[in-house]
């Protein structure tokens, strides 16, 4: 099931919301996991024994090195739950790219298995990792209550899309935790706005990248290419940090608090800045559990490279079982030690609009990458940007596009900085009756407006992806 | 307190959306089909462990509560409102051209050379073995430039008769297309639907006999009679808000003579219109009472000659206009009709001969023309 469906607003979360509200207090997270287990079943009925299996095996692994804990048997428990974890990963997500590349090098025709990759699982994984190497470094105890671990790994809020919860931060929410009207009335807006960002500007610029990713080579002007890279842009940010939003408000409504994901990433000044805006609970979990013990920046600048190109190809791999996003990741490892070796030093004395202008070309540029699969075709792209297919500055169906969007890219563009929530700080904090007036009928009104013109689009959709199929 | 009571309608008013349209939609009873969408509305799937497994069951249902949710009409308004808001100028597959015209969108991209090859193949073999006319109309998007918004990409119908004229000879080929140019200026499309009026049909009509040689027969334009001030055709259904509203007319001439009609071998009827359409959403249906697969004519009119049409839906407002020159006129429509087509043709030949013409608008030609 995805949040930005009938099926979902009419129907589960009323439900949901029903039950949860009115069962007593230590029922509330059997609730929460059943709940969790019939949205994930919705559409993946057979892959939950997987998810399953996941929760069970590392509640095991987890109990089992603190059992032993300071003996070798904790680091070989370790183990088995990591491997056993990148096992389920590699198999489900990345044997069919493997067997491929086999294939093609050697020129054998080994059978693709053709499984269809478990939503979330890139996810949840990740999270049923973060618990073992807590519960083995010692930063927190090991889970006692199978149904609490249960939650951790299968709320639905940020089961199939993040963020990435790692298991310090969430523990003692598991345990104990209250929904108090302030953050349900917190959450409940924080949703809405997400679900806003996923159906109205998300949707309606993906088609507009659609338009122009199909289109012909010749047809291609330098401007139709820009719009398009542009619009995937706004797309996958929106989308991604929209479906953020609308788990933390979620959450909120049911008493946690998780961590930001997004921090306007378009205004970054430097890939470093951006990477530090953009999807934070991966990059973090990544320099958590990889970066750090790998020994981070502390033994060497040689030694940092190597590290920082370790994160990133994997990073790159996360997002995807191909090529392209191995190599999406490594563009970004080179810009990142660029600025490590002498690029930062020099951004930092420059005007900050050279490290914007840089940093949103380099990112506009991986889009590319990330959006198209064969490198033919983001050759030709790329070729498209930059004028070398002949075809021109511009076309009458570049200025047609162009004119269609405007307003949703404008809007998209505002969208993209902190503006809004600056002016909602303003109007808050103002002690004056007119500014808090605005702000407390806007505060209703908004988010109801959004809610139902978001229905709009929805019933009415040709067009409602789903982006994460692929991590 | 103040703060309490603020948090509580916030969260109030989100749920009071959620509550009351859920509960709306579950008191709401399904619709098999939608007429303002003119489609098929996916039904409630039927449950079996089977397919609950594969989840499919879970993606019909998710298909099924979008199509049935309450009010579906309201909202496919609600947001072409917003989309016009946003300065769209193509929603749904519709332009929203000057002038209220709406104009349906043809994809370049969708059209490839490919299939245009391949029906013009089959359009060859037709004519070669019929000596048939062929008269491809133009849709709205290519004579109606004017009304396009700025810049809007339309498949180059132009490029098509080029090759069609080229490929089945010029004396087969009815230039309606500079026809209808001549005329752009004049009501020659209705606003609100893909069809031309009985104006255009009017003017094709015209080029048809300049074509065959023949003295048109002399209707009046200005005794074009109104049956209709409120029609609302296909393209107004696809954006769903109240955007104009069309004239249906007809030439009185044709109802001169008694004619006596026989559709699909069966339902017999004694007039070339069907008033009783014009009561429903589709009033085009009004000319020759909607589409049938094959609709066999007797006129009054030049004992001894006979027409056979091979069409879609733009011939049903022409066809009435051809009665006056034909004794005997036979129509099929390819995309009803499953039998072979030349068999057809052959059991209806009278001893004398036949005229053959083939009347569709660029647009179904190339995604509807072809026979076994």
């Amino acid at each position: 099931m995805v949040f930005s469906s009938v099926l979902f607003l009419f129907r589960f979360l009323p439900i949901f919301m029903i039950c949860y509200f009115l069962v007593p207090r230590n029922m509330k997270n059997l609730v929460l996991f059943l709940g969790s287990l019939v949205f994930y079943a919705w559409g993946e009925p057979v892959y939950i024994f997987l998810m399953l299996f996941s929760t069970i095996s590392d509640f095991v692994w987890g109990r089992l090195i603190e059992e032993y804990r300071g003996e070798d048997r904790s680091r070989i428990f370790l183990l088995c739950s990591v491997v056993i974890n990148l096992f389920i990963l590699g198999f489900f997500k990345y044997a069919d790219f493997l067997l491929q590349t086999v294939n093609t090098v050697f020129g054998t025709s080994i059978p693709l298995l053709g499984l269809p990759l478990p939503i979330g699982i890139s996810f949840y994984t990740f999270q049923t990792m973060s618990y073992v190497i807590d519960v083995y470094r010692g930063d927190t105890k090991a889970q006692r209550n199978i149904l609490q671990f249960g939650v951790y790994v299968t709320m639905f809020p940020q089961l199939i899309a993040g963020p990435i919860l790692k298991y310090h931060q969430i523990e003692k929410y598991l345990q104990e935790r209250r929904s108090d009207l302030d953050a349900i009335s917190y959450g409940a807006k924080r949703f809405v706005t997400g679900l806003a960002k996923k159906v109205l500007l998300a949707n309606n610029l993906g088609l507009l990248w659609t338009q122009i990713s199909s289109l012909k080579n010749d047809q291609m002007s330098v401007l139709m290419a820009w719009i398009g890279i542009v619009a995937y842009a706004f797309q996958i940010y929106f989308d991604f940090s929209g479906y953020s939003d609308m788990a933390i408000g979620l959450g909120a409504i049911l008493g946690f608090h998780f961590p930001e994901n997004f921090n306007y990433p378009y205004i970054a000044t430097s890939v470093t800045d951006f990477w530090h805006r953009w999807h934070i609970s991966l990059s973090t979990w990544f320099k958590e559990y990889v970066y750090i013990p790998l020994g981070g920046n502390r033994k060497g600048l040689a030694r940092q490279i190597l590290n920082i190109l370790i994160v990133w190809t994997l990073t790159g791999i996360w997002h995807g079982a191909g090529w392209n996003f191995l190599f999406w990741g490594l563009w970004f490892a080179l810009f990142l030690i660029l600025e490590k070796l002498f690029l930062g030093e020099l951004l930092k004395n420059a005007p900050v609009v050279f490290g914007r202008v840089y940093t949103l070309t380099v990112v506009l540029i991986s889009w590319v990458f990330f959006a198209l699969e064969k490198p033919g075709e983001i050759l030709a792209y790329l070729q498209a940007m930059f004028g070398l297919n002949g075809v021109g500055l511009m076309n009458t169906q570049a200025m047609f596009l162009g004119n269609e969007y405007l307003v949703l890219l404008i809007i998209a563009l505002v969208a993209c900085l902190p503006v809004g929530s600056l002016l909602i700080h303003r109007l808050k904090s103002s002690k004056t009756g007119p500014a808090m007036a605005l702000y407390r009928v806007g505060e209703k009104v908004i988010p109801a407006a959004l809610l139902i013109l978001s229905v709009a689009y929805i019933v009415d959709a040709s067009y409602n992806p789903f982006l994460y199929f692929r991590f | 307190m103040d703060d309490k009571r603020n948090a509580l309608l916030t969260v109030g008013l989100i749920c009071a959306v959620l509550f009351i349209l859920g509960i709306a939609d579950l008191c709401n009873s399904d619709r098999i089909y939608s007429e303002t969408e003119n489609r098929v509305l996916a039904p409630r799937p039927t449950f079996s462990w089977e397919s609950l497994l594969s989840g499919e069951y879970g993606d019909d249902y998710e298909e099924y509560m979008s199509d049935q949710f309450v009010g579906r009409d309201k909202w496919v308004g609600i947001k072409t409102r917003a989309d016009i808001l946003f300065q769209k100028k193509e929603i749904n597959g519709v332009y929203l051209g000057a002038d209220r015209y709406l104009i349906g969108v043809n994809d370049p991209q969708e059209y490839t050379e490919q299939m245009e090859d391949s029906r013009i193949a089959s359009l060859k073999k037709l004519v070669n073995r019929w000596d048939a006319k062929v008269m491809l109309v133009p849709t709205a998007d290519n004579i109606l430039t004017d009304k396009l918004p700025a810049f809007a990409p339309h498949y180059d119908e132009m490029r098509l008769l080029a090759k069609v004229k080229e490929s089945v000879g010029e004396e087969h080929y009815i230039d309606v297309y500079s026809a209808l140019q001549e005329h752009a200026g004049e009501p020659i499309y209705y606003r609100t639907d893909h069809h031309w009026t009985s104006l255009g049909a009017y003017y094709g009509f015209l080029a048809w006999a300049d074509n065959m040689g023949k003295f048109p027969y002399p209707y009046n334009m200005a005794g074009m009679k109104t049956v209709s001030e409120d029609f609302q055709g296909t393209l107004q259904s696809r954006i769903n808000v109240a955007w104009t509203k069309d004239r249906i007319q007809y030439f009185p001439e044709t109802e001169k003579k008694p004619v006596s009609i026989t559709y699909d071998f069966a339902d017999k009827a004694d007039s070339l219109y069907a008033p009783e359409y014009l009561e429903t959403k589709n009033q085009y249906g009004f000319f020759l009472n909607d589409n049938h697969a094959f609709i066999e004519i007797h006129t009054g009119y030049n004992p001894g000659k006979t027409l056979f049409v091979i069409k879609d839906s733009y011939a049903n407002s022409m066809i009435p206009l051809l009665a006056a020159h034909y004794e005997t006129i036979y129509v099929v429509d390819l995309r009803y009709f499953n039998g072979k087509l030349f068999q057809l043709m052959e059991q209806y030949e009278p001893e004398q001969g036949m005229d053959v013409l083939v009347l569709y608008d660029c647009i179904h030609f190339l995604e509807d023309f072809r026979f076994y």
